[in-house]
């Protein structure tokens, strides 16, 4: 018993000081995922999203990017921009050549600031004369050959200032046209670096341009939205007005057992007056015993309550939509 | 000691027993012990079942020799013997004190052979038997054990986490370590235990059928022996 007794115990201690060493604790490698800034917002909050882009700052008064005064057009997707410089800067090209023509311009400047500026120190010169001759006549001649000196120093750094300045406008205007002819140079290597999926826009020379997004003020910098947002401001949209109205006629079918199988799905078609223009459609159909009785329930409900009072100049927005009457959660645009 | 292994030697074996409370300490330390007699006592029966059917084996070769059995009887007595060749003097004893007496008793020879073999045998299977319960008890409660030692641990690091206010996975789950580790030994112990037990008494049992059809066939022969002579 003894010898066993002194192996077993020999092999427990060799155990645990193999368990000592072996058992090295490794601290879990959690890969830190980017965190997603999470916003909770309510139904009625998304449709009265702003147009805008969704990495944009929260402003306090958000307003839609507006580029060009006019009618309200939404935003596309303002990234895309980015994606296609070539062929904005394409666009763009002609813009450095204006200046070219202007070339000549400076120097006519700088010929009218000679004629002009000679003529300015003599009158000023000349109520500088008067006053000192009333008070010392004798006195005045001496200052003048200085003060004409001075003067044409003044006048002979003016003009090196001048022509420097022109000078360096014209090596602007040459790095500029260097830049625009680089941009070309690129544009074209870009052009001829085959890439499949740039057919599309070669062939579709319009596509690639943006159109300004036009409102009522002008404002350059995107605030925080989508770039569907409609809403110019913090209104209540379209679909929530019509929603609510059509919800006040509308008598859900209550008790069903299941209440997912009786969503109906509705197309209107509005008139500017806010009438049905056709009988509304029945976009879906249902299996469930109930869905013949909540169809006609969301058929009547529609029937009721029109004419619907909606803005005439969102017109565009709910000519044609597709309501969805759901039991759950009662409505749902 | 493998503490020196940086930040996460913390929670190693030594650390894990060294900062638990008393009783799981006690609990891990009863436990551990109790594997060490487990294994001990497995290691002993595996070495005594071997010698014991070995013993047997030859025994048997040497009885259906043909050999007489007063020469077998001559050689084995002079030493301690254990199980069939136990068996087998001890009968021979009590059948030469029959026949070698000056009054010769075989009215109840019989009986009193029969009898002496049937306490031989309970005394040999009681031998292969012993601590086997020792094995029994620890598979069957050492699960237990360690189990208390984990609640104990974890309701002490609750207590701990409850007065430290802070629920960071940090300080909660060097505790719950340290206690299921008292949960870990226990099974340790108790795994090996029940597997032994459970080898360890099939092959008593093996051994004591054997022991006793031996006995039957030998206390035949000295039946029959008997009766010649009678």
């Amino acid at each position: 018993m003894r010898k066993a007794l002194t192996i077993s115990a020999i092999g427990h201690a060799v155990l645990i000081l193999w368990g000592m060493i072996a058992f090295v604790v490794r601290p879990l490698e959690a890969n830190t995922s980017e965190s997603l800034p999470v916003d909770i917002i309510s139904d009625s909050e998304f449709s009265q999203i702003t147009a805008g882009v969704k990495t944009a700052k929260k402003a306090e008064t958000p307003k839609p990017l507006v580029e060009k005064l006019g009618e309200q057009k939404p935003v596309e997707e303002l990234t895309k921009i980015e994606k296609k410089p070539a062929i904005q800067t394409a666009s763009a090209e002609p813009m450095p050549i204006p200046p070219e023509p202007k070339k000549p311009d400076p120097k006519p400047q700088q010929a009218k600031a000679e004629p002009e500026k000679k003529p300015e120190p003599e009158k000023k010169a000349e109520p500088e004369k008067v006053k000192p001759a009333e008070a010392k006549p004798a006195e005045a001649p001496p200052p003048d050959p200085i003060a004409e000196a001075m003067k044409k120093a003044e006048e002979q750094r003016k003009k090196d200032e001048q022509k420097r300045k022109a000078e360096e406008q014209k090596k602007k205007l040459e790095e500029q046209k260097r830049r625009a002819e680089e941009q070309k140079r690129k544009q074209e290597q870009q052009r001829n670096a085959f890439d499949p999926s740039k057919i599309a826009a070669l062939l579709d020379k319009q596509s690639p341009r943006r159109e300004a997004a036009t409102g009522d003020t002008l404002n350059q910098t995107a605030s925080l939205g989508l770039p569907t947002g409609r809403a110019a401001t913090l209104t209540q949209s379209e679909i929530d007005a019509l929603r609510a109205q059509i919800q006040a006629c509308w008598n859900p079918p209550a008790g069903a057992v299941d209440a997912r199988e009786l969503i109906v799905r509705v197309r209107l078609q509005l008139r500017q007056d806010g009438s049905l223009q056709a009988d509304p459609t029945l976009m879906n159909r249902g299996g469930h015993p109930a869905f013949q009785i909540a169809a006609e329930a969301a058929m009547r409900a529609i029937r009721r309550c029109q004419p619907y009072r909606l803005p005439i100049a969102k017109y565009d927005v709910w000519k044609d939509v597709e309501v969805t009457f759901d039991p759950r959660d009662m409505f749902r645009g | 000691m493998p503490e020196a292994a940086g930040v996460s030697a913390d929670l190693s074996i030594f650390t894990l027993f060294w900062q638990a409370h008393w009783v799981v300490k006690l609990v891990m330390t009863g436990l551990l012990a109790c594997s060490v007699w487990v294994w001990a006592i497995a290691i002993e029966k595996f070495l005594l079942l071997q010698r014991t059917r070995s013993a047997m084996n030859k025994f048997e070769q040497a009885f259906w020799s043909g050999q007489s059995l007063e020469e077998l009887y001559r050689s084995l007595a002079s030493r301690p013997n254990h199980s069939m060749a136990a068996l087998f003097v001890a009968a021979m004893r009590e059948w030469k004190r029959s026949f070698e007496g000056s009054s010769r008793s075989f009215a109840g020879l019989q009986m009193r052979i029969e009898k002496v073999m049937d306490v031989t045998i309970a005394r040999e299977v009681e031998r292969l038997e012993r601590r086997l319960l020792v094995l029994a008890t620890v598979g069957s409660a050492s699960p237990f054990v360690g189990l208390f030692g984990t609640v104990w641990g974890i309701m002490n690091s609750f207590q701990s986490i409850a007065a430290s206010k802070n629920t960071s996975l940090a300080v909660v789950a060097p505790g719950i370590a340290e206690a299921l580790f008292a949960t870990a030994i226990g099974l340790v112990a108790a795994i090996p235990a029940t597997i032994f037990y459970n080898k360890f008494s099939s092959e008593v049992n093996k051994q004591a059928s054997r022991l006793e059809g031996f006995a039957d066939e030998f206390s035949a022969i000295l039946s029959r022996q008997i009766d010649e002579r009678a």
